[in-house]
């Protein structure tokens, strides 16, 4: 949940003490309480820029050189929230009063981004970093460059958790809901068709963000057809699975048109040419529902006793609750996927 | 205290020594390792990608521990020591990164000794002394002194209250019993707090993790346990309508059930990815509101949460993912391996209201208990102390916490109990639900159609030295610290100590 701090930093030293632009401050110590338990041993340097921080948030003070101190501070503990909240009030302090851009201070909007960006390389795994680049960009009510940005992080980590958090955020503040955002996805899709993280940004831009309103024509054919490609490619690859599922359910289309589908990943009478047990999940369910019990309990204990014996226990229940569903009316029309 | 400052604490505590292993042996042979742990899985695609590459490499560096007969003993001793040091002795500069997280320190180490089976009243009145600089003049608690609250802060710092103050009173008569909580608790500015956590509240329904701070499901759940620890009822959760206040859980279960994703898991928001962590905040969330199996159905697809749940336990490793297509992970043992008692109890009180009779009708266990046992014993024991995500990773706090926690829930059935009686003072609360939680070392096995028991698992602790303490299901602190808290609020507002 929290990063550790890395020893080597390559941040130019403030001396506080001698510094004329502190010389007003008196630094508050910290009061860790009597005999306090777990007490980090502070470098020296990491102390007296608290003790300075501290009197400065006291004192409620937004001046400029606030932003040399929390960057001191945060190249030493990226995880400050204290910090990092402290920092964005003093630059929206000097954006209001037209001060941040001046060139006495040195400092821009711009630099700030590229500053959080070189720390975000150091701290992948951060909740603050990204949350205050997104109250900046909201701010600044300007996207451009910034899915360029977290494409840099993809590069990484394809799936880091608190980057996605803020393409989804970006994608819906911005309505970002576009062909490139379409084709972003498909290009992480092409490199590891098992990104999960990519799935869920796809369903979200395509389908989840529609709530309860339906999906334009076709795009239901196009999702499913690109899940079954993904499916050709890496039959055991849940994702893909899972995608095509869901996209089903939201186009209002029954499972047992995956039938023939499923079944050629997953012949129950030729266990041996099985290729996925993700086929045999969805084939017990669809045998289930048309009442062919004896299938469904086939393809269900396939999945206890061979291609995914871990999880007897869940399998051993999902028999227990075999015909415990309502079976569909047959003469209820249903929408036929193209297969 | 004496048992935790003593060299020696592992022998009076009666735990593991070296003669551990040959000790199990010459009692019986181990049991053969099932297949599941003897090779890769059945299927593996020809497709190689990045996942499937780290997934490979994983499934065979960890073959080489859970391909083993004799699963290891948990190694109290030198977990104790790993777990004590940063608490006596404190913590490098190295953990600088963590000075906004000292209360987490502080839950994440005694939390683990407790269900290592140390006494950690001693601590206590340390406890308050070190989290008293963290209270803020407006409310609620930072990371440390003089920081801006925030709500994990002050959850792990409740939790560590809750978890001491019992320890140091349990065997106390009542009067000394008073004077622990009063001590512990009396110096908490409960109206500030409560005025802070307000301040979080969204228009969505849910929380943030603190004013100009990010949203997620945490957020919301650390909120509820805040709440549900210290005693508020529904008179204060509803506000003051003169001071413009609005009920404090408007809105919050309609926020949970918009964060279930197309995947059937839960995300820390609205369209974010499936991930056990936030599921386990959800679950429990929902499980403080209401009987499990009304709020896990009325507010879930339950099918198909379970479903994604399920795929989270990974063979031949036996631990659990916290997403799908990544990795396992010891600490997901808590995450993950903690939504299955909910689960469980919202399938049970399914299918026995289903049967139309009286009759207690079981499921039995959902998941693999014996596989993740073996996972954390085999792959998450560092040999010098601590526990790990995986073998090759440094063992940490956090995980240490975690993976104990994860191995409590394989070893223990805990189920929700609606006929429990519950003392007036909780009658009004609106967590009373979380309060009906009890555990049984009896896990029992599915019952039959007719109702009659299956029998209990057996073997889910193949050696009593690796036995950890009952945790409650949705605290994750001591089972029975839960009841003495809520008796304390009881005591003081009865007294009108408050």
């Amino acid at each position: 949940m929290a990063s550790y701090s890395s020893e080597e930093e390559e941040e130019e030293e403030l001396d506080y003490t001698n510094d004329p632009v502190w010389a007003d401050v008196t630094p508050l110590p910290q009061d860790d309480g009597h005999n306090p338990l777990a007490q980090i041993a502070y470098s020296p340097e990491y102390t007296i820029a608290m003790s300075y921080l501290r009197a400065i948030m006291a004192a409620n003070d937004h001046s400029p050189r606030v932003l040399n101190l929390t960057s001191d501070i945060i190249g030493m503990n990226a995880a400050h929230y204290t910090v990092w909240g402290y920092r964005f009030k003093t630059l929206m302090s000097l954006d209001r009063s037209q001060t941040l851009e001046d060139e006495k201070i040195g400092w821009s909007w711009r630099q700030e981004l590229e500053w959080v960006q070189s720390i975000a390389k150091r701290y992948e795994k951060n909740y603050q970093i990204w949350h205050h680049r997104q109250l900046i960009i909201d701010h600044l009510d300007d996207p451009t460059g910034e899915r360029a940005v977290t494409g840099e992080m993809f590069a990484l980590d394809s799936k880091n958790y608190h980057v996605w958090t803020y393409r989804q955020w970006l994608v819906q503040r911005f309505q970002l809901f576009d062909e490139e955002e379409l084709a972003a996805t498909a290009s992480l899709l092409e490199e590891d068709v098992r990104n999960n993280s990519a799935w869920n940004h796809r369903y979200f831009i395509v389908l989840g963000r529609l709530g309860e309103a339906g999906p334009e024509e076709g795009v239901v054919e196009r999702e499913s057809e690109l899940a079954k490609e993904a499916i050709s490619k890496a039959p055991q690859n849940p994702s893909a699975w899972n995608y095509l599922k869901a996209v089903l359910r939201k186009g209002g289309i029954e499972l047992a048109t995956l039938k023939p589908f499923c079944e050629s990943f997953a012949p129950i009478l030729s266990p041996d040419e099985i290729k996925s047990s993700h086929a045999l999940d969805i084939l017990s369910e669809i045998y289930d529902e048309a009442g062919d019990s004896v299938k469904a309990e086939k393809a269900l204990e396939l999945l206890a006793s061979k291609f995914d014996p871990v999880r007897k226990n869940y399998w051993r229940y999902r028999r227990r609750l075999l015909g415990s569903k309502p079976t569909p009316a047959s003469d209820t029309p249903t929408i036929q996927a193209t297969a | 205290m004496s048992e935790i400052q003593d060299p020696n604490a592992s022998q009076q505590l009666g735990l593991a020594d070296a003669s551990g292993l040959s000790n199990q042996r010459s009692q019986k042979p181990p049991d053969p390792v099932p297949t599941m742990h003897r090779g890769l899985p059945y299927i593996l695609d020809d497709l190689g990608t990045e996942t499937s590459r780290k997934q490979l490499q994983t499934a065979r560096s960890v073959l080489k521990y859970v391909n083993d007969s004799r699963v290891p003993t948990l190694d109290k001793t030198t977990h104790i020591d790993f777990l004590i040091e940063p608490l006596e002795d404190g913590l490098s500069r190295g953990f600088t990164g963590l000075d906004a997280s000292r209360p987490w320190l502080l839950y994440w180490c005694i939390n683990a000794l407790a269900l290592l089976g140390v006494d950690v009243g001693g601590y206590n009145e340390r406890v308050v002394s070190s989290l008293k600089p963290l209270q803020h003049k407006d409310g609620g608690f930072g990371g440390g002194n003089g920081q801006a609250p925030h709500m994990a802060s002050a959850y792990a710092a409740i939790l560590t209250l809750v978890v001491t103050s019992y320890y140091e009173s349990r065997d106390l008569p009542k009067d000394r019993w008073m004077g622990v909580y009063a001590r512990s608790f009396g110096w908490i500015d409960r109206q500030k707090l409560l005025d802070w956590i307000r301040k979080t509240k969204l228009r969505n329904g849910g929380f943030k993790v603190n004013e100009g701070g990010e949203e997620d499901v945490r957020a919301s759940y650390c909120a509820l346990v805040i709440l549900a620890l210290l005693g508020y009822d529904e008179d204060e959760l509803r506000g003051d309508v003169s001071r413009d206040e609005k009920p404090l859980l408007d809105g919050l279960l309609d926020y949970f059930k918009r964060c279930q994703t197309w995947e059937g898991g839960i995300g820390a928001k609205q369209h974010s990815e499936a991930h056990g962590g936030y599921a386990f905040c959800v679950l429990s969330a929902l499980c403080l509101l209401g009987e499990p199996q009304d709020v896990l159905t009325k507010y879930l697809d339950l099918d198909q949460f379970i479903s994604w749940l399920s795929a989270r336990q990974y063979a031949p490793e036996g631990g659990f993912s916290g997403r799908t297509n990544k990795l396992v992970d010891g600490c997901y043992s808590t995450w993950v391996g903690g939504c299955w008692s909910l689960v469980e109890a919202a399938a049970n009180g399914i299918e026995s209201s289903g049967t139309g009779f009286d009759i207690d009708s079981n499921v039995g266990s959902l998941w693999n208990r014996k596989a993740l046992a073996r996972y954390i014993l085999a792959c998450c024991q560092d040999p010098h102390g601590g526990l790990r995500d995986k073998p090759g990773m440094r063992p940490d706090y956090y995980h240490s916490n975690y993976v104990l926690l994860g191995l409590s829930a394989a070893q223990n059935y805990y189920y929700y109990d609606n006929a429990m009686s519950l003392p007036s003072s909780i009658e009004n609360s609106p967590f009373k639900h979380g309060f009906c939680w009890k555990s049984s070392r009896n896990v029992p096995k599915p019952s039959t159609s007719e109702g009659i028991g299956g029998g209990w698992e057996e073997g889910l602790v193949s050696n009593e030295r690796s036995r950890v303490g009952t945790q409650h299901p949705l605290f994750n602190i001591p089972l029975h610290a839960v009841a003495e808290i809520q008796e304390w609020w009881g005591v003081a507002k009865g007294a009108e100590i408050l």
